[in-house]
């Protein structure tokens, strides 16, 4: 007696990533590795800015200009927040493989979330101040 | 399900009762060129019924062509282990009060796994990867006339493996396996966690091998997933996690 038994297609492991319960942890892994590609994407573009240090100083210096606009700031500061959130949560993965942090990790998941936001928020006075204490 | 109680009166009705509607995946190898999704309603359901309970009801009452594996419905024998609202479980250890009735329950097989039929799921590949960790005690002397003896703490660090009962819960919710169909996963890294830390095994080694291989634990990113899915509530993580520290910690 044969049978054919039903095989998902491969292709289809991300799309289960998110159809099945979701939890503290799979959220952190979710978001940690969305951030670390953020996190990538964003070094090919720090050093194709730098590349115009190859064009002389006042190339750099016109180019640092624009990026002490506000939306440049603001585009910092959330860059702040994925390192903040993907370097607190990488603490936290350590602690689990190589402690005891697999009894305690959504704890330590809700510490993560606490300083991360604690950190951004007084990010956002650092990178601010000159636009709002200034005058 | 009126017929229940067919000699009971209209006061004598059970009122505690509830309905709910059950979204089941369906797939005849015979017939379907892919699963699909068939609701059933069920009346007259108490809520400390399990999900087990209510696919009896509909395999015996309404559809008996519904396929799915079950032997002791008491959370011992690991057969029933399918995906309940998206999460997997035991269908005989939820009940039906724990998880949301108000919209259609869904039930899926195991994921990952291959689908045999409706519920059924071929399990070959989870018991293969569960026999390359050497899951056996391994020693180079014989047997002692008594019992292999071992102190009081070195049997209590035992004793959260073994009370795995093989449902194939745990490794199929894992998404390192959905993305890797070679990883071990992690009720086969339970059992070399169990065999490896026996105190009275003389080989650890053998059993780390398939262990420490490109498949092995450094496999698992601690999504968790498998602790929230373990119907025995063992903490699987923390068991991989030692695997880990061994293997980082040890003299080559």
């Amino acid at each position: 007696m044969s049978y054919t038994p039903y095989r998902e297609p491969f292709s289809a492991w991300n799309k289960l990533i998110l159809a099945y319960r979701r939890h503290s942890g799979s959220w952190a892994y979710i978001l940690h590795r969305l951030t670390g590609i953020g996190l990538v994407a964003y070094l090919f573009i720090h050093i194709w800015a730098l590349s115009s240090l190859t064009h002389g100083r006042a190339a750099f210096a016109e180019e640092m200009k624009t990026f002490t606009t506000p939306p440049f700031k603001v585009g910092e500061w959330l860059l702040g927040a994925l390192v903040m959130f993907h370097a607190f949560n990488g603490i936290r993965i350590a602690v689990v493989d190589l402690a005891n942090g697999a009894k305690y990790h959504k704890k330590l998941l809700g510490a993560v979330w606490v300083t991360g936001v604690a950190v951004v928020v007084l990010m956002f006075f650092l990178i601010f101040s000159t636009d709002l204490f200034a005058k | 399900m009126t017929d229940r109680n067919p000699g009971l009166s209209e006061n004598d009705r059970c009122y505690t009762c509830m309905t709910a509607t059950f979204r089941i995946q369906r797939y005849n190898p015979e017939k379907d060129a892919k699963p699909y999704f068939k609701d059933y309603t069920l009346t007259d359901l108490d809520p400390t019924f399990r999900v087990l309970d209510a696919l009896h009801e509909i395999k015996w009452k309404i559809d008996g062509t519904l396929t799915f594996r079950r032997s002791c419905a008491h959370g011992m024998c690991g057969s029933d282990g399918v995906r309940i609202n998206g999460k997997n479980g035991l269908a005989c250890a939820v009940l039906l009060k724990d998880i949301n009735t108000s919209k259609p329950i869904v039930i899926e097989p195991l994921p990952f796994l291959p689908i045999i039929k409706d519920l059924t799921v071929d399990q070959s590949d989870f018991f293969r990867k569960y026999e390359m960790i050497k899951p056996y005690l391994i020693t180079h002397e014989p047997p002692p006339q008594m019992e292999r003896l071992q102190s009081p703490e070195d049997a209590e660090l035992l004793m959260e493996p073994t009370k795995c009962i093989m449902c194939a819960c745990c490794t199929t919710s894992c998404p390192s396996l959905w993305s890797n169909e070679n990883y071990l996963g992690p009720a086969a890294i339970l059992r070399g966690f169990r065999f490896a830390f026996d105190s009275r095994d003389e080989a650890p080694e053998d059993h780390m091998a398939a262990m420490d291989s490109q498949d092995g634990v450094w496999r698992c990113h601690t999504i968790f997933n498998c602790v929230e899915a373990c119907p025995k509530e063992i903490n699987i993580t923390w068991h991989i996690s030692q695997v880990k520290k061994q293997l980082v910690t040890m003299e080559l």
